[in-house]
């Protein structure tokens, strides 16, 4: 879910799956680092209330949880709508374990894996005082499909009747039905989906009530269930989030420390990095690159509010296979095989490791295997200049597209000048990062290529291969799936891989072998130009209680866990 | 003729010509008999050694810019978008990379290659300070030419035909005027480099030079097509523009033969001024993302890119806000000078 600009659920996941795989085989060393690795929010000491300022250098792509996918838009989405299940709130590996949300209990799965069954807790409130009722999930979800939401392939493509009711033609969601006396909600699916659970998780299909329009909401979401609440919204300028006085507690998610979160969206990373480090704001977002220009700075005067995380993520230039040049095999090869990686990991202040596939090492299904063109950090511009002239696209307009901040616009400039020097004519269009990915998913655009990143939504490779490779995942809006890729191969085994286990984790790794021959087999068609696995800073001010902030594998900086000293 | 009618015209809004008392003045004590405007303004313009130092320099500048080309080629062997990002350079005996593995750029090394340093894309910015610089000009140059153009024609139509027409044209421009320049040019800028301009068989694309120049161009047709037209309702009574009507001279013709070369100096006024305000419009448009478009360098997009590495390294910004300034300075005071040697009573200002 998390796109792009937002670091996200799976690497937790994945952690947690390998720790929770080598505690099966009886590891002391992988029950001891995860237990270090977990690190719950009411261990620690600081206070409560106060106001606190998160600066962010992207503004969220919308706050409506039926629109946003971001990162940016997941931190507020997570703390204002509370799906039905929900992560534990911890560092690590821990976080990506799930744990009921607005549900009594985790999804009872039926023996065949195709039915969830789950009862909403009872006494809920949204924050304008209506009570929730059971069919408000299922509004959700239809409102999700409606708008459409970037990640509703996860639901079009495994819930009965889905893709009936986002074409039109069904009036509801057959597959869900949902008793608001005993606020009973069972999900038939149409196959098996392990990571089903986790689809759940997302803000996406937390209730909202029913009758709030079937639209985009970005200036004023509709009223969630959660801790807190979004108000004051000036689009890419600031919004804040309040304690929600309907909130009804729930075990295992905390109420969150602070009374009021304010945040501030600023393209300028460099005085939003130099405001925490001065102590003017408290937080800087985990998606943003701290500038090269104050990280010597930063990692001096702050290391002890300074740290850097490792998250599941890709970076990447999408090829639109369905398009000249990129519809030519060799000429996406040619990419793959002369782009300089190591020119992108310095631009990206070293924050990224080169890399070819598209699962990210920590991962299950990331290919241990040689990149089938070489050495990633070994550019082969010769090579890459002759498959230019084999693939016949020899001075084939591309029009490059990018985002605003630093370093993807640096990221971009390399990457057109490297098209040119290998014998396309390429030029760049560059645009506001609060609508980049809305309008390169546009698919009437029909991007040529540029920049896209993705972070993990959930520890499984399914959600990368879902989104953003899958044939059925190409949406006409939201799409995710920028290189418009519809390879047989790829969608056959994306299935029969979802469908394989019934329970996230608990078979994953059995199947590590057919995702990495999958994700070679991806490389091998060199359908994405990854250049690199990234890290994250963990960077706040010294008025924050660094050690109780949980920066979340998944929901990225985890706003009920924040307090000042 | 033309010319010795335009010293006795006067506009509502703009003052430019010289009146005849001061000019026979001036003749009587300095020149011979029948010594043109533009002669004397030529002869007073070289007194003023001021402006003559300016102007040289924007010279020097515009000189500068055109060889980047030969300083690209035959001193810093690399072109204005070429990255070095992983390479190293040697700087007295001692390797360096151009972008070190945190992303710094390197700073000025006073040799041929990357001489005032690199920029975060590990690009030269000396090598990028002349194309900016080039493209800056070229943006304003041709910003300049549209705005007079069209300004001049707007404002003798407006002028010379009042009625309907000028109620049309003068309420056109108010419309533009209504606006700030910079969020019309903003407003314009973003919209326009995504999509170019497509009307009709003119089709231009969003990254070429000719966006940001046909924008500033436009923006700025109000500040100078309204004070021609002051001017033109002023002339258009005058004796000879009747007598040429009663000559059975159409309408073009007298506003072609009669009425412009009688505005022909307010132009010339102008032409600087308009220049030093399209300079810095494009450069702050360029800083906003709504001018030239990257990779293309300009310096108003050098000082965004550097902008964030002020802390680490401020020659990226400084260098790029210098040449900016020193630019604009010298073809204002420039031009300033050519409205003193040209009309030494008049007061020109252009609104913002």
């Amino acid at each position: 879910m998390r796109r792009r600009q937002r670091p996200v659920i799976p690497a937790v996941l994945a952690v947690a799956s390998v720790v929770a795989l080598a505690a099966c085989g009886g590891s002391s060393s992988s029950s001891s680092s995860a237990s270090s690795g977990a690190s719950s929010s009411s261990a620690s000491s600081g206070k409560s209330g106060g106001t606190i300022t998160q600066v962010f250098g992207t503004a969220p792509d919308s706050l409506d949880p039926g629109d946003g996918y971001t990162t940016q838009a997941l931190e507020p989405d997570q703390v204002a709508y509370v799906p039905l299940v929900a992560y534990q709130h911890a560092t690590g590996a821990a976080g990506g374990t799930l744990i009921p949300g607005l549900a009594t209990a985790l999804p009872k799965i039926s023996a065949d894996g195709k039915t969830y069954a789950m009862t909403l807790r009872s006494g809920l409130k949204f924050s304008n005082g209506q009570p929730v009722k059971a069919s408000d999930f299922t509004y959700a979800v239809e409102r999700s499909l409606k708008i459409p939401w970037g990640g509703s392939s996860f639901i079009t493509a495994n819930v009965e009747g889905a893709s009936a009711y986002a074409a039109g033609k069904a009036k509801t969601i057959s597959g869900i039905t949902a008793n608001d006396a005993t606020g009973q909600i069972t999900i038939k699916l149409t196959a098996p989906y392990g990571a089903f659970s986790n689809v759940l998780a997302f803000p996406a299909f937390a209730p909202v009530p029913a009758g709030t329009p079937m639209k985009n909401m970005p200036a004023s979401p509709p009223p969630g269930v959660g801790p807190y609440k979004i108000v004051n919204v000036v689009p890419n300028v600031s919004y804040s989030v309040v304690k929600n006085q309907y909130w009804t507690p729930v075990p295992g998610i905390p109420s969150g420390n602070v009374n009021q979160i304010n945040a501030k969206i600023a393209s300028n990373t460099t005085s939003n990095a130099l405001s925490v480090l001065n102590n003017s704001a408290d937080v800087f977002d985990f998606a943003d690159t701290v500038p090269p220009s104050v990280l010597p700075q930063v990692t001096s005067q702050a290391s002890d509010r300074y740290s850097k995380v490792v998250f599941p993520s890709t970076y990447y230039f999408f090829l639109n296979s369905k398009t000249k040049p990129f519809s030519s095999q060799l000429a996406r090869e040619a990419v793959v095989v002369g782009l300089d990686r190591n020119a992108l990991a310095r631009l990206g202040s070293g924050f990224f490791v080169p890399g070819c596939y598209l699962l990210p090492p920590p991962m299950i299904g990331h290919a241990t295997k040689p990149c089938p063109y070489g050495d990633p950090a070994t550019p082969n511009l010769a090579k890459a200049k002759q498959l230019v002239q084999q693939s016949g696209m020899a001075g084939t307009p591309i029009t490059v597209w990018g985002e605003e901040r630093s370093p993807r616009r640096q990221f971009v400039d390399y990457y057109t000048s490297f098209l040119n020097q290998i014998g396309f004519k390429a030029s760049e269009k560059i645009i506001a990062d609060a609508t980049y990915f809305a309008t390169i998913g546009n698919l009437k655009l029909n991007a040529q290529t540029g920049f896209a990143d993705w972070n993990q939504d959930f520890p499984n490779p399914i959600d990368f291969y879902g989104i953003l490779a899958a044939g059925d995942a190409i949406l006409p809006t939201n799409n995710q799936n920028f290189g418009q890729i519809n390879d047989p191969f790829i969608n056959s085994k994306t299935n029969s891989l979802g469908s394989l286990y019934k329970a996230p984790s608990d078979q994953l790794s059995a199947y590590a072998g057919q995702w990495e021959a999958l994700d070679y087999y991806t490389a091998q068609k060199a359908y994405f130009a990854v250049f690199g696995y990234a890290s994250f800073p963990k960077f706040t001010s010294n008025r924050i209680d660094y050690g109780s902030a949980v920066l979340h594998q998944v929901y990225g900086w985890d706003w009920l866990t924040l307090k000042q000293k | 003729m033309a010319t010795q009618r335009a010293t006795e015209a006067t506009g509502t809004e703009f003052s430019s010509g010289l009146s005849a008392e001061l000019l026979r003045e001036e003749q009587e004590r300095e020149l011979p008999p029948g010594t043109g405007p533009y002669r004397l303004a030529w002869r007073r313009l070289r007194r003023n050694r001021g402006a003559l130092l300016f102007g040289a320099i924007f010279l020097l500048i515009v000189v500068a810019c055109l060889l980047a080309p030969v300083y690209s080629h035959d001193i810093a062997h690399t072109g204005p978008n070429d990255e070095h990002i992983t390479e190293q350079i040697k700087i007295g005996g001692k390797s360096e990379y151009v972008i070190n593995t945190i992303g710094i750029p390197i700073g000025p090394t006073w040799h041929s290659r990357f001489f005032l340093g690199a920029d975060p894309g590990g690009r030269d910015v000396a090598v990028r300070l002349l194309y900016g610089g080039r493209n800056s000009l070229e943006v304003g140059a041709v910003a300049t030419l549209i705005t007079m153009i069209l300004a001049a024609i707007i404002g003798i139509l407006a002028g010379y035909h009042r009625g309907a027409v000028d109620g049309v044209l003068s309420r056109a421009l108010d419309v533009i005027w209504a606006y700030p320049v910079y969020i019309l040019g903003v407003a314009l800028g973003v919209s326009l480099a995504v999509g170019g301009i497509n009307l009709g068989a003119i089709n231009v694309k969003g990254n070429s030079l000719f966006v940001p120049a046909a924008i500033i161009g436009l923006v700025y047709i109000p500040y100078v097509a309204k004070p021609i037209r002051g001017q033109v309702l002023g002339l258009r009574e005058r004796e000879f523009v009747d007598a040429a009507r009663a000559q059975g001279l159409s309408h073009l013709r007298v506003m072609a033969s009669e009425i412009l070369p009688n505005v022909a100096s307010t132009i010339i006024v102008f032409i600087p001024l308009m220049l030093a305000n399209a300079i810095l419009l494009e450069a702050g448009l360029s800083y906003l993302g709504a001018g030239v478009q990257p990779p293309n360098p300009s310096w108003g997009t050098m000082i965004s890119d550097g902008v964030r590495n002020i802390p680490a390294a401020i020659h990226l910004v400084l260098v790029p806000g210098l040449m900016l300034v020193i630019a604009v300075l010298s073809v204002n005071v420039f031009g300033d000078g050519v409205r003193d040697a040209l009309d030494p009573r008049a007061k020109v200002r252009i609104g913002r």
